[in-house]
């Protein structure tokens, strides 16, 4: 695989890898349906069988360096970290249906406080669970790391928290009820915009403050990560993002208009039949509503590209091992629209396909670059982290895959 | 004696490979995986199926380039030959899990797709329905009531109008009603200890129609009475859909209807709802409506036995069905031909066979 080692400007005694994915959409489709089914039939109590097939699928045909990627979880712990939230979550239904307020509102202030803590155990499972030529990742940030790494976090729901007291508290006293109401329409959205703003940033830098920690403290066979972006790379791919989603809206926008000023000329006829003039109506704005979906979805596939492509050109382990990417955001982005042009088109059957094909761009584009051989890295027998973390990071949507 | 096949094993310390010959001999409980390094170094003692996790096989004709056997503390074991590793295993008594099975094989998936598909089936059409009757034991008639008020409250600050028509003819029609309901003798109930109070009220600003509320309030609008009168029928007509309201609150269909639909929503949401959500809403809402239906057939058999004991007759009330399936589009024929799949999107079994069912006593339908 060392192909790169007699090529013109390669250095001497750098190895590279390409990172290579061996699975293919039709057989993952049948992974998926596999555990569609057994869910079904056990309404839904397969799901953490189903997340460890799913992710032995795609690591078992992930190749570095000709080795596969492990995934090492323990069934029995993800069972049990399952069964644990259902519990959680049934009993914050419980109460916050039975009308015990103060009890469900606890939970969820717990909830919020605890995130950090959700995060990083779902992370020392996820790299605990992940092996390579028997070496296992760790994730070692301490949770006083984690914690001070999620102010942002915490910055958020304070934004919005001054947002409404600021709101209540601009609002003159000694206003009639329905002026005061009148008052504070615009106020209440001014602040709300603000808010919305320092959330916007809050959460650029959270995930900065996140994926730096990730690797800066992720190791792998006593290997330190190595991590270079700054701050600044991520917040350019945030705006190039805004003018991407605002370009997409343009184009929306003018597929609209025409649409709509063709419709609006076959109005007057239509008027006889009522009926008929309402669905079309209906149905225009249904259009619309699948048309603004769109259109936010090359804005998000072109962030995750970049994004991508960032972080894995500018990482590595301490002085052993870096990476290059050359994933294309463009036809990332191409990709994304057709997967989701099928999985529409075929009320979401398409989408093991979908997932391997972005699965597969995005790490085949990844290079390993190895000073010195692969045999160099020493593991450490780490003890086996709990699953609730991961059964947590699912339900708030951290896909294991990606 | 058990195939030789050559593997890198690693030993969980150092991402250094050794060379190791594999074998899988027969054992309790599943194959026994015997290693030996080629340099006679050290490796780990034989171990049991129990202790190790075997690589799933996903596909039966492209293995993968390599399968790893996680041996837990002991590192992991690469090789290379995926047929020769499958075949040994297959060798060596491996009797591969319910989901590899179906991965591998389309006549097992098929085969579990059948199966839950059918007892699937069977748990909407009887499950369901079975356990929403049995919640619905538990529910308070206070709960009902409670709901009944804010609704009609609701109603009444939007749509609906005080009645206009003359408070004797109103006075008549629940003397019928009263003595309608106080035939509805305990047989007849599915709920033997529920009482609720009957009572008919009367509104306009609606087109013809009568509905029941959970808890025993029962409306009827005036455009329904005034329809009836344009077709020249008894008031007998109207005690019948009377009779059919009183089925539907002595049955207490609302409430089985909100348990059945949450049963069904958190059912269907966590079996389809990984497939897409329009999916699980989909079938949610048609199973929704099938209950729906197998509650009006309940209200009219209800209503059927009512009359028979109360001694009015059914067929006016047939024929006021009838009347009013026809009143919108002015052509009964017309709405007797709609297709047969146009059934599934319909809250309410088809009229015409509700009329005739009515006007001959309910034979078959009714249990």
């Amino acid at each position: 695989m060392a192909d790169n080692r007699d090529t013109p400007g390669a250095r001497p005694g750098i190895d590279s890898y390409p990172v290579e994915f061996t699975g293919t959409g039709g057989e993952y489709f049948r992974v998926w349906i596999v555990n569609v089914l057994l869910s079904v039939v056990t309404l839904g109590f397969y799901t953490p069988f189903a997340r460890r097939r799913t992710a032995q699928y795609f690591y078992g045909h992930t190749l570095v360096a000709d080795s596969p990627l492990e995934f090492t979880a323990q069934q029995r712990k993800m069972v049990i970290g399952f069964v644990l939230l259902v519990a959680l979550y049934a009993a914050f239904k419980l109460a916050s249906q039975t009308g015990q307020d103060t009890v469900a509102s606890l939970m969820l202030l717990g909830g919020a406080v605890l995130a950090p803590y959700f995060w990083g155990s779902a992370m020392r499972f996820r790299f605990n669970a992940t092996r390579w030529r028997g070496v296992r990742l760790q994730f070692t940030a301490g949770w006083g790391e984690v914690y001070r790494a999620s102010w942002p976090l915490f910055l958020l729901a304070l934004a919005w928290v001054a947002s409404f007291l600021l709101a209540a508290a601009l609002v003159p006293a000694d206003l009639s009820p329905a002026a005061r109401a009148a008052a504070q329409g615009p106020i209440l959205v001014g602040t709300s915009l603000a808010a919305l703003a320092v959330t916007v940033w809050c959460l650029m830098r959270l995930e900065y403050n996140y994926k730096s920690l990730m690797v800066l403290r992720g190791r792998i066979g006593g290997q330190p990560g190595r991590w270079k972006p700054v701050f600044g790379d991520f917040v350019r791919i945030w705006l190039a993002t805004v003018g991407v989603f605002l370009l997409t809206l343009a184009v929306v926008a003018a597929v609209i208009a025409a649409a709509l000023g063709g419709s609006f000329a076959m109005l007057p006829r239509l008027r006889g039949a009522g009926l008929l003039a309402i669905l079309f109506v209906v149905a225009m704005v249904l259009g619309t509503m699948l048309l603004l979906f769109l259109a936010s979805a090359p804005a998000r596939a072109y962030r995750e590209a970049r994004i991508f492509q960032l972080v894995w050109n500018n990482i590595g382990a301490s002085q052993v091992a870096r990476f290059r990417c050359t994933l294309q955001a463009r036809r990332y982005v191409g990709l994304r629209i057709r997967n989701l042009l099928l999985t529409l088109a075929t009320l979401g059957f398409w989408r093991p396909f979908a997932v391997v094909s972005e699965y597969r761009m995005k790490t085949e584009s990844v290079t390993l670059h190895v000073k010195g051989g692969l045999d160099q890295l020493a593991g450490q027998l780490a003890r086996e982290e709990q699953g609730l973390g991961d059964a947590i990071a699912d339900a708030v949507g951290l896909g294991l895959v990606g | 004696m058990a195939a030789v096949l050559p593997g890198a094993w690693f030993d969980g310390r150092s991402s250094r490979a050794r060379a190791v010959q594999v074998r899988l001999e027969r054992a309790a409980g599943g194959p026994l995986l015997v290693l030996q390094a080629a340099d006679g170094g050290p490796v780990p003692p034989p171990l049991r199926q129990r202790e190790i996790d075997l690589p799933e096989a996903w596909s039966a004709r492209r293995p993968p380039r390599k399968v790893v056997v996680d041996l837990r503390a002991h590192g992991s074991l690469e090789i290379e030959d995926v047929a020769g590793w499958q075949a040994a295993l297959r060798q060596a008594g491996h009797s591969a899990p319910l989901a590899q099975r179906m991965q591998t094989r389309w006549s097992a998936f098929l085969l579990v797709f059948v199966l839950a598909a059918a007892a699937l089936l069977a748990f909407y059409r009887w499950g369901t329905p079975w356990a929403a009757t049995q919640l619905t034991r538990h529910v308070p008639l206070q709960w009902e009531l409670g709901l009944s008020q804010r609704v009609l409250a609701d109603m009444d600050a939007s749509w609906l109008h005080p009645s206009k028509l003359p408070a004797e003819r109103r006075a008549e029609l629940r003397a019928r009603f009263d003595a309608l309901a106080a035939q509805a003798a305990p047989a007849l109930r599915r709920y033997p200890g529920y009482a609720p109070p009957l009572v008919l009220q009367f509104r306009s600003g609606m087109p013809p129609n009568a509905f029941a509320l959970p808890g025993g309030t029962i409306v009827m609008t005036d455009a329904l009475v005034q329809e009836a009168a344009r077709h020249g029928l008894p008031d007998d007509a109207l005690v019948g859909v009377l009779a059919h309201e009183i089925g539907h609150v002595m049955h207490r269909h609302t409430t089985r209807m909100v348990v059945e639909q949450g049963v069904l929503n958190i059912g269907l949401g966590l079996a389809l709802g990984d497939v897409s959500a329009l999916v699980s809403t989909g079938a949610s809402l048609l199973t929704g409506l099938a209950y729906r239906r197998s509650h009006e057939t309940e209200a009219d058999c209800f209503a059927a036995a009512l009359m028979r004991q109360a001694g009015v007759p059914a067929a006016p009330m047939a024929d006021l069905l009838l009347g009013l399936e026809a009143r919108p589009r002015g052509d009964p024929a017309a709405a007797r031909s709609a297709p047969a799949w146009m059934d599934l999107l319909s809250s309410h079994p088809d009229t015409a066979e509700r009329a005739r069912g009515l006007k001959e006593g309910q034979a078959e339908r009714c249990v």
